[in-house]
């Protein structure tokens, strides 16, 4: 299973690719896409760049490049039937799909090793490359969250009526959004095979959907800072409590229910808003709350 | 100039028969009132004109362009823009993000523009910054522009969803009981804003329950009841006639 990667990759670069994931299931949930197809667009990405290598011998660049298209076409593909879905049964067909995803990195044997696993690929990636890959994607994540771009995923995710009220072409942006999902997963997919040596079927299975899922919801589905908050804290935390490790995912479940529960919005958005509303509290101006008035 | 115009308009659920027939006209520079009981199916002649509902039967021109079976997104490109009667606001978000979302439409930026010219989309943002605030000194809520939206009066929260309306410079303005929740003070503030709003040759389709704002503010009033226009004419006109004043009886025809 995953623990492998978990037991195996230096902390450092565990957190640098999984941030590239969390970033993946962020960019996603941001657009107002319940997907949690990032686990299938990265074993789709690590197994392309790890085939393309091994079997056919191309340099790895070019493995983890086809991966990043293949990640993005695939998303694309999935865009079309995922449009006439909403909410629930987004994330159940999204699900599904990586359910598909494993089980053909099993059958396909004679192209993906089976479940034997793929084994060989070249070490071709370390932490400068991973680290660079990181910050260009936190970068993009940023540079859309100040153009209308982030204003209009925001809209979106909220209140699909007012965005479409106000001439948003709400199928583009969300294909946008979840081809963004699918290429950024492609990529840190491809990263990992070339950082790993080997790639096995199950490791971009249930266990990888929810820890990648966690990231986002503990950190914050709104501010970039969310999910690289998220994936430092629960990277870190079986570090620094060795028996957490072992029951990793049993962890993460119980820590989504409590902040589903508690914390709705996340440790960094909550902590913005919660800066924000200080200081509009410092500025003095406050809010004509006693005119509430009972709706008609 | 352009004019909104519906003809014999129906729609029904299932059973429910919420429009028939409704035939209306919506000129440029006007204030055009739409009143009618409770459930008399006003909201629904909004949801209608914006796309948001799908006409059972008739017809929707604004100007040349057939709404009747357009996307709501398009329906907003060609110029119109609406308000809400059941408040939808982005609740966490500022007063002043909240009207920034309205712009839209006036922003070219793209992912490629936004990853690779900086300067030119950081200016864009800038420009819109600015756009939002002249529209929130215009409503006379600069001094709330950093509050969550959802911590304000419905009045506020009434005026920010038309802010947001205005934004993206609409022909035509649908506003659902826009003063619904403000006192008279308020609500002559924006009854201003509305005559200097048609005075620029916007259109605006007043959806009210106060009659007396009604009759001071609209040039021409429809009266719907169970889905059927009823009456229609000048204000004063319209509640003298009798078929208006039994479809409202047992209710005060001034209720707010
Ligand atoms: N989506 C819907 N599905 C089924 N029935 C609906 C729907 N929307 C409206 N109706 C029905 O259509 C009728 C007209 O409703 P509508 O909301 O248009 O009235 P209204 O004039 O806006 O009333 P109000 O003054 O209370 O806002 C009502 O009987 C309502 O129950
Ligand atoms: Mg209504």
């Amino acid at each position: 299973m995953s623990d492998f990667i978990f037991n195996y990759i230096p902390v450092f670069d565990l957190f640098l690719l999984h941030l590239g994931f969390a970033f993946s299931q962020y960019i996603a949930l941001r657009s107002g896409v319940f997907s949690l197809a990032t686990a299938a667009f990265a074993g789709i990405g690590a197994y392309t760049a790890g085939i393309l290598s091994v079997k056919l011998g191309l340099p790895s660049p070019v493995g983890i490049a086809a991966g990043v298209v293949l990640g993005t076409a695939a998303a694309l593909f999935l865009s079309l039937p995922l449009s006439k879905l909403r909410g629930v049964y987004q994330a159940i067909a999204t699900v599904a799909f990586v359910q598909i995803v494993v089980s053909l990195n099993i059958y396909l044997e004679g192209l993906t090793g089976g479940a034997m696993g793929l084994n060989g690929i070249p070490h071709t990636v370390g932490t400068p490359v991973l680290f660079v890959a990181a910050a260009g994607v936190a970068y993009m994540m940023w540079a859309i969250n100040r153009t209308r771009l982030g204003r209009t995923f925001d809209v979106i995710r909220e209140d699909e009526a007012v965005a479409v009220s106000l001439g948003v072409p709400m199928a583009r942006y969300q294909t946008l959004g979840f081809a963004l999902s699918g290429g950024i997963a492609g990529l840190f997919g491809g990263l990992e095979a070339h950082h790993t040596y080997a790639l096995e079927p199950n490791q971009f299975g249930f266990t990888f959907l929810i820890a990648i899922l966690s990231y986002v919801v503990l950190g914050g589905r709104s501010s970039v800072l969310g999910p690289i908050v998220g994936t430092a804290v629960l990277i870190a935390l079986p570090e620094i409590a060795r028996p957490l490790d072992e029951n990793r995912v049993l962890v993460y479940g119980l820590l989504l229910i409590l902040v589903i529960n508690f914390l709705p919005r996340g440790i960094a958005d909550t902590a913005i808003d919660r800066l924000r509303l200080r200081r509009v509290a410092r500025s003095g101006s406050a809010p004509a709350k006693a005119g509430k008035a009972v709706e008609t | 100039m352009t004019e909104l115009v519906l003809e014999n308009v129906g729609k029904t659920f299932g059973g429910v028969v919420a429009s028939e027939n409704v035939n209306i006209r919506v000129p440029a520079g006007r204030i055009t009132g739409l009143i009618g009981p409770n459930g008399a199916g006003k909201t629904t002649i909004v949801n209608m004109i914006t796309g948001m509902l799908a006409l059972s039967s008739g017809r929707i021109t604004f100007g040349d362009t057939d709404l009747t079976t357009m996307m709501p997104h398009r329906i907003a490109e060609a110029g119109l823009a609406r308000t809400f009667q059941n408040i939808r606001l982005l609740k966490d978000a500022s007063i002043l993000e909240n009207v920034m979302i309205g712009f839209h439409m006036a922003e070219r930026s793209t992912l490629l523009s936004a990853l690779f010219r900086l300067p030119g989309a950081a200016k864009e943002t800038r420009d819109t910054r600015a756009a939002a605030m002249a529209l929130l000194d215009r409503f006379g809520m600069t001094h709330l522009r950093d509050h969550p939206a959802g911590s304000l009066s419905y009045g506020h929260q009434r005026r920010v969803e038309m802010m947001r309306a205005l934004a993206a410079d609409p022909q035509l303005l649908l506003l659902d009981e826009p003063v619904a929740g403000m006192n008279e003070a308020e609500s002559a503030e924006l009854a201003r804003i509305f005559r200097e709003l048609t005075d620029e040759g916007r259109a605006i389709l007043l959806i009210e329950h106060d009659m007396r704002f009604v009759t001071d503010l609209c040039h021409h009033v429809y009266v719907l009841d169970g889905g059927k226009v009823i009456s229609e004419g000048r204000p004063a006109d319209v509640l003298a006639d009798p078929v208006v004043v039994t479809a409202y009886l047992g209710e005060s025809i001034d209720a707010a």
